[in-house]
């Protein structure tokens, strides 16, 4: 193989050599110059070393450069006095064309010195400098010219044999380095000559650690065969205080590599589900686009979310969604907005025993999102293009065949209570369903310039709802740059923009909604005309679709990362960075709707922006067994959040209609916001032998959310890590590897910009008079509240690496929790005020199982495990149950799960009686304690895989209440039988209630006096086949110039299992922005199925 | 140290003295901003714009819970209301609205005497505080059960009463003294229905027979924003929560003082969400119909009640008859003060209907004996949940 250098110019100078023909012994002829840059490997051609470094003895003294010789020259051109020096000690002498027009005059006076020594003193004073071969070659060129080698070679897996790609190898100590390319093939030019260790890593594999001497235009060739290792110590991975070595760390971080997925995935919200243990990922919303919410080891905060903060490529990210669709239930996750094509891996840092140094916001956890770089060499492609359809199965509970009046609406359909309708739009196919297409495009190209590697991309994904209206639209550019501007500079610019579109059907509880109006049947708010039974009621439930809810966002993120490396051991970063999501909402009820025959529009115009700047620098140093790292950095967040919401009404025409279209209109809410945060921290690490290592650091964070009166809040932490299996006592026969880390941190999340003061609202009244109300009462001493870990845990390869096993036990405290304080009302101010008072618990373990169970020459099995267990407990909060939606029966309350259900219960439900129903009782927690993801993956002919991934969830709890409104209008067809049965005993047949229990009577009363919400909390237990997929590569001989070509099957959210006699036992129909979850007419997440063919070249 | 890293060091902290965490943030107007000369005109309005909304919230609860609308929707503490129960959950909101509109009023006085000092009196804004500040007190007096203030322990529902009667004869002077006849006439009217209630009906009959048979005074409402918008409309117009049907006004259609329509579906009676037919009530037409707080045919029943207090049933119809007229109705006539009394508390429905007083009345008719629409059901609001919860002096 042919490496070339990137650095031509340089390489060009030495090409154009001229030698010495024949008048120097030794010497090459001009006619046969020396070819350096053909070389392979160490052992072959000349490799030219700076004179100074052989006189230093870094190699040793070529014989020749020991020869005795005596010059004395007054102002002769230098290349005279070379020439001397060689013919006397017997070296091969070249010299460029440069020398000789340039001509310097020099003098020299030696006697029976070295030749090394008298080419020194020629040398000395001019701008010229002398090079050397280990044979006695000597060259001289300019002097100030970097001396540059390159270090090219493949990393390959070492039991297939196979390239690895998308390895990175580094040289350490430098800001060089390269992720390997397809094949596993890299090339790191323009290294400083000289000896170097080259790093090379790559999740899943141990890593290794390779010497080599880089000569001035030569090429060292290294291969490298790395063992897998899913526990691998040596990886890097990126904290607050920079990149840090897995050994090092004394918190668990989960790490998903996007390389080993091979089925698509649409989003990241989907990626974590099932992947990594402690992630929480509910759905919320089954429409396509609709963001869903992410926890980190349970919710910390009663009051200031529970969202992880996001980090892209370095730079944080608001973690905001958008406003929450009126009509359509749904918001856009910014986390959504990363094109998972771009992705390369995503880091999860779970508790504050671990996010401490990222500050204040910080208790949630962290998701670090990398995306792809450049590769070495020339420009590889991939393309991605996938099609499928989203289908949905039966609705509901398997007896009603109707499937709520959804799988089926033709004909004639009865009530509970026998009233009977019909719906004149029923589709001619006698289903509201369809199957909604999907199809997804994904182009990247990475490659690289003679010192820049790039990655370009650009998607477009359009997704259907399985309803008439429903679509998720979105495109998207990214370009990462990394530009090594020196040595010790490198430069990388990541930016993204996408663009999304998604109209929404109607969904939960609104009135126009889908569910909402169909389930009810005859009790639908579309009633009218046409049907062909005149005795039955007439609904026109396709008037539903009339109404347009639509979202639009622009997302655009930029990120700049300045790395200066002055010297090895200090590292200096320093980045900035721009994330700005533009949003419109709107909901278009049009003019001659059926409902509202006017019509009416309303928008949110909405925009967040999150500056950011950050610089750290670290310090390595090593004295004797021990290494310490320090680390110092501070940053500032400016976050604004600008929301307009406008709305008009009573529209004089048909026809799209603009906010001035109606006759009527309003100004609803501006919302100006800003709140900067800024800190500090510091962090010493202290490593003794490479196996012990001892962490400590603070952090120290200022708000402008804080009230006066409390000033800078400090958060301490400290972790350890020891790899016992490195001590030489440690027997690696059954377990290889073994880590034991413990960490203890806190973090906190400050209140919103305006709860620490007092203040009054401008409103109207008097008929649009100017006036003032009282808004907020106010507290000086808000501070944030504290969240404090404690964490412990092993990470563990046994079995040669066929076993991996990662467990963390931890036990969390918020202090000074944010509570919404209810003030006497009588005192004026309605607003509830946050309060520094409440106590929140969280205990929990994780657990993170990977077994490679068959490894045979054509067939190779891997299961993997992740096990989640969450506690979460309301400790002290000030003598008062926090209401977090009466409505939902969601609740605060000291000693129970955050939120817990709380209302009528049932005491006797399973006796043959009328329901004994005990008042505020606690009827379980809203969030599952426990999730276990199985999975399993199946290689065969190294050609075909096969995974599985399903996930459990265990211990929560939902609200059906949907259950609960449709029994009340006898449209629950799981009541029916007991609503007959209790009108017959009402209507005097006494022996008719004799086989149906307490919980029945009380769940489907007919007796409104009966009935309560509470009876219908229900466990929310599910298992759901997340996602299945059969991916074929295709042999390269079918393929023509492509380079590899597979071919991907998958299906998600094939199967179902759940004791939830609901739609879903994850919709929940008050989006993220609410602590409480219902399940309201909320339309349920359809299957997908995909076909994807992934191309690379 | 090496001196890069001191470089390090010293931009970190630079970059640190830099960050300026000060922000100004546009919107909410900072406590202390009120305490300005020019601000108070926009602080009497917001005591006008809090006691409408207060009233306008509880019109339509209000209405479920005295028999003069039925609940047509699905709302809960609507729900509970009609049935005649206030749960101290269902009470939050409008407990809240009303202890809102009474505190902004009454603290709006102290910081007008404090900001404007010696002009306080002679401020053409100061009688319309103190009468928003008499009408929020009355408000509360009518329709709860005990007297909270400003966080206090629980006392007699007539200790709002009180303040109101100090706060209606306060913006009576001052109105009067400025001639503003508009305020005093409505200060007249506020103070004789809170002296009735206190059982000064001399008083009563004094102040209500200074208040003109024409005259009107509002709470404003208005189509501007929707914090403006009547929410009894918004109820009834916009949506179908509350109906008149199955109530007493659904008997007569062709009655001037309780109006109402129905809608229909093709030729059915449009139903709300839980099957009761939607009878749409008219008396208020738009989301920015103005709803009354004093009135002169009200002034005439108040001193028919009081002529009945005394068994002048003679002259009670006479008063009775003379409000009538107003309406363009025919005269009726009582042989007794028992048949007189029937008809007064009818006219006292029609005439109020819908304006938030009818709780107050059924209550008061109760303990007299005089009526049992109440007999079986919660009489008035009691302190909230929140309040309940929050307020220690009420444990």
């Amino acid at each position: 193989m042919l490496t070339r250098s990137i650095r031509l110019s340089h390489c060009v100078h030495l090409l154009a050599l001229l030698y010495l023909a024949g008048s120097v012994p030794g010497a090459l002829r001009a006619q046969d110059p020396p070819t350096p840059m053909k070389v392979m490997a160490s052992s072959k051609g000349p490799q030219y070393l700076p004179l100074e470094s052989v006189r230093a003895g870094v190699v040793r003294m070529p014989a020749a450069l020991t020869r005795r010789v005596t010059v004395a020259l007054d102002k002769v051109p230098l290349q005279r006095v070379l020439m001397e020096i060689a013919t006397q000690a017997g070296l091969g002498l070249s010299y460029g064309e440069d020398l000789v027009r340039a001509a310097p005059m020099v003098s020299v006076n030696i006697a029976g010195k070295s030749a090394a020594d008298a080419l020194a003193s020629a040398v000395a004073g001019t701008s010229w400098a002398v090079l050397v071969t280990a044979n006695g070659q000597v060259s001289v060129g300019p002097a100030g010219a970097p001396l540059v080698g390159m270090i090219a070679g493949q990393v390959t897996d070492r039991e297939s044999g196979q390239g690895l790609e998308a390895a990175q190898v580094t040289v350490e100590g430098t800001q060089l380095g390269q992720a390997t390319a397809t094949g596993g093939r890299f090339t790191i030019a323009n290294v400083p000559v000289g000896p170097h260790r080259v790093s090379v890593r790559r999740i899943g594999y141990e890593a290794q650690t390779v010497s080599v001497m880089v000569t001035d235009g030569a090429t060292q060739t290294i291969n490298v065969a790395l063992g897998h290792s899913a526990v691998s110590l040596s990886e890097v991975v990126v904290t607050a205080a920079g990149t840090e070595r897995a050994r090092e760390v004394g918190n668990s971080i989960s790490i998903v590599d996007l390389s080993k997925e091979r089925a698509p995935i649409a989003n990241t919200q989907e990626l974590l589900a099932g992947r990594v243990s402690g992630v929480t990922v509910l759905a919320n919303s089954g429409q396509a686009g609709a963001g869903g919410s992410i926890r980190l080891r349970g919710v910390n905060s009663i009051s200031q979310g529970n969202s992880p903060i996001i980090y892209v490529d370095g730079v944080r990210i608001s973690n905001a969604h958008t406003p929450v669709s009126v009509g359509g239930h749904g918001d856009i996750s910014p986390i959504n907005d990363i094109d998972m094509t771009d992705v390369d891996r995503i880091e999860v840092v779970k508790g504050p025993a671990a996010t401490t140094l990222y500050g204040t916001e910080a208790s949630g956890g962290v998701i670090q999102i990398f995306t792809k770089r450049g590769h070495t060499g020339g420009a590889q492609a991939t393309f991605d293009v996938s099609a499928g359809v989203n289908n949905m199965g039966h609705i509901g509970v398997a007896s009603d065949s109707t499937g709520m009046f959804v799988n089926q609406c033709s004909g004639i359909n009865t009530l509970g209570d026998g009233t009977r309708f019909q719906d004149a739009t029923c589709p001619s196919s006698g289903s509201w369903l369809r199957n909604g297409p999907i199809t997804r495009y994904a182009l990247g190209v990475r490659g690289s310039t003679e010192a820049n590697d790039y990655f370009l991309s650009g998607n477009f994904n359009d997704e259907h709802s399985v309803l008439q209206v429903g679509e998720n639209k979105s495109g998207g550019v990214r370009g990462n740059i990394n530009v090594r501007a020196t040595p010790k500079l490198t430069l990388t610019l990541n930016s993204s923009f996408v663009k999304r579109d998604v109209r929404w059907y109607p969904d939960g509880l609104s009135s126009n909604a889908f569910l909402l109006n169909v389930s009810r049947g005859s009790g639908s708010f579309f009633k009218g005309a046409g049907c062909t039974d005149a005795t039955a009621v007439c609904v026109l439930d396709d008037s539903i679709f009339t109404v347009t809810n639509t979202t639009t966002t622009n997302h655009f993120i930029t990120g700049g990362t300045a790395t200066f490396t002055p010297s090895e051991p200090l590292s200096v970063r320093l980045s900035a960075g721009y994330d700005y999501d533009v949003a419109d909402v709107t909901d278009i009820t049009p003019f001659g709707h059926l409902r509202v025959p006017l019509g009416s529009i309303a928008e949110t115009k909405w925009d967040r922006a999150l500056i950011t700047f950050d610089v750290a620098a670290s310090f390595r140093h090593a004295l004797g067994f021990l290494t310490t790292n320090t680390a110092v950095g501070a940053q500032t967040f400016d976050s604004r959040l600008n929301s307009t919401d406008l709305s008009a009404s009573n529209f004089s025409a048909p026809g799209v209609p603009t906010l001035t279209s109606g006759a009527l209109r309003n100004i609803v809410n501006v919302t100006e916001q800003r709140v900067i945060n800024a800190g500090m921290f510091g962090q010493e690490m202290i490593g003794w032998r490479d196996r012990l290592f001892l962490t400590g650091g603070v952090r120290v964070d200022g708000n402008s959310a804080f009230g006066t009166g409390f000033g800078l809040q400090t958060y301490p932490k400290l972790s350890a890590s020891y790899v016992l299996s490195d001590e030489s006592f440690w027997s690696p026969r059954f377990v290889e590897t073994l880590k034991l880390r413990a960490a203890v941190g806190e973090s906190g999340k400050a209140p919103g910009a305006f709860d620490a003061v007092r203040t009054w609202d401008p409103v109207a009244a008097e008929n649009g008079q100017s006036a003032f109300e009282p808004s907020q009462v106010g507290n000086a001493s808000l501070g944030p509240e504290r969240t404090r870990e404690t964490e412990a845990g092993f990470d563990a390869s046994a079995l040669h690496g066929l076993l991996t096993i990662s467990f963390s036990y931890y036990s969390s405290r918020t202090s000074g929790a944010l509570v919404p304080v209810t003030l006497p009302p009588s005192l004026g101010f309605g607003a509830r005020q946050l309060e520094n008072i409440g106590v929140l618990q969280n205990h929990g373990s994780e657990l993170s199982v990977n077994a490679q169970l068959l490894s045979r020459r054509n067939i190779d099995l891997s299961a993997g495990l992740q096990y989640t267990r969450v506690n979460s407990e309301a400790g002290d909060l000030g003598g008062q149950t926090i209401t977090v939606d009466a409505n939902s029966l969601s609740f605060v309350q000291q000693g129970l799960p955050a939120p817990s259900y709380i209302g009528d219960q049932i005491t006797n439900p399973d006796a043959i009686a009328d329901p004994v129903v005990a008042h505020n009782m606690f009827l379980g927690g809203t969030f599952p304690t426990s999730i276990i993801s199985p999975r399993a993956t199946l290689r065969l002919w190294n050609r075909v895989s096969l995974d599985a991934l399903g996930e459990f969830q265990r211990g929560g709890h939902l609200l059906n209440a949907i259950g609960f409104a449709n029994e009340g209008l006898f449209a629950w067809q799981p009541c029916f039988a007991v609503q007959t049965k209790l009108r017959s005993f009402t209507a005097g047949n006494t022996a008719a209630l004799n086989d149906v229990t307490a919980l029945d009577r009380g769940r489907c009363a007919i007796a409104s006096s009966v009935r309560s919400a509470g009876f219908w909390v229900e466990k929310n237990d599910f298992f759901k086949l997340r996602s299945v997929s059969v991916t074929a590569d295709l042999p390269n001989r079918l393929l023509g110039s492509s380079k590899a070509t597979s071919i991907t099957l998958s299906g998600r959210n094939l199967y179902k299992s759940t004791p939830y006699t609901g739609t879903d036992p994850e919709s929940a129909d008050q989006g993220v922005n609410t602590f409480s979850r219902r399940d309201y007419y909320i339309f349920p997440a359809p299957r997908t199925f995909l076909i994807t063919v992934h191309t690379s070249f | 140290m090496t001196p890069t890293t001191r470089a390090g060091a010293l931009a970190t902290l630079a970059l640190l003295a830099a960050c300026d965490l000060k922000v100004t943030n546009p919107g909410p107007i900072a406590d202390d901003q009120l305490n300005n000369v020019t601000a108070v005109p926009a602080l009497v309005n917001g005591m006008s714009g809090d006691l409408s909304f207060a009233l306008g919230r509880y019109l339509d609860r209000g209405a479920l819970a005295s028999g003069e609308l039925s609940e047509a929707g699905l709302f809960i503490p609507e729900t509970h209301y009609f049935q005649g129960s206030f749960v101290p959950q269902d009470v939050n909101a409008d407990w809240g609205n009303m202890q809102t509109a009474r505190w902004t009023a009454e603290s709006g006085l102290v910081r007008m005497k404090q900001v404007l000092g010696a002009a306080f009196e002679t401020n053409v804004n100061t009688p319309r505080a103190y009468l928003y500040g008499g009408f929020a007190n009355r408000l509360l007096g009518e329709n709860v059960c005990v007297a909270v203030i400003d966080g206090g322990a629980a006392q007699s529902d007539s200790v709002y009463f009180q303040r109101a009667e100090s706060l209606f004869t306060r913006a009576l002077a001052l109105a009067t003294t400025a001639n503003n006849t508009n305020v005093a006439t409505a200060a007249l009217g506020g103070r004789a229905s809170v002296r009735a209630w206190q059982g000064n009906w001399t008083g009563a009959v004094a102040d209500a027979a200074l208040v003109p048979v024409a005259f009107v005074f509002n709470a404003i409402y208005s189509t501007n924003t929707a914090r403006e918008n009547l929410d009894l409309a918004t109820q009834t117009i916009t949506r179908s929560e509350s109906s008149v049907f199955g109530t007493v006004y659904a008997l007569n259609n062709k009655e001037p003082r309780a109006t109402w329509d129905t809608v229909r579906t093709g030729t059915a009676v449009t139903k709300g969400a839980n099957g009761t037919p939607v009878f749409r009530q008219t008396k208020y037409k738009t989301l920015a119909a103005p709803v009354a707080l004093t009135k002169g045919t009200e002034m005439l029943l108040l001193r028919a009640e009081a002529a009945l207090r005394n068994n002048d049933f003679a002259g009670a119809m006479t008063l009775i008859n003379q409000e009538r007229a107003t309406y363009g109705l025919a005269a009726l006539t009582a042989t007794s003060t028992a048949a007189a009394r029937t008809i007064l508390q009818s006219e006292r429905g029609l005439v109020l209907w819908l304006e938030g007083r009818r709780l107050w009345d059924l209550r008061r008719w109760l303990a007299e004996g005089t009526n049992t629409f109440l007999a079986t059901r919660d009489k008035c609001l009691p302190p909230s949940a929140d309040e309940q919860a929050s307020n220690a002096n009420l444990r």
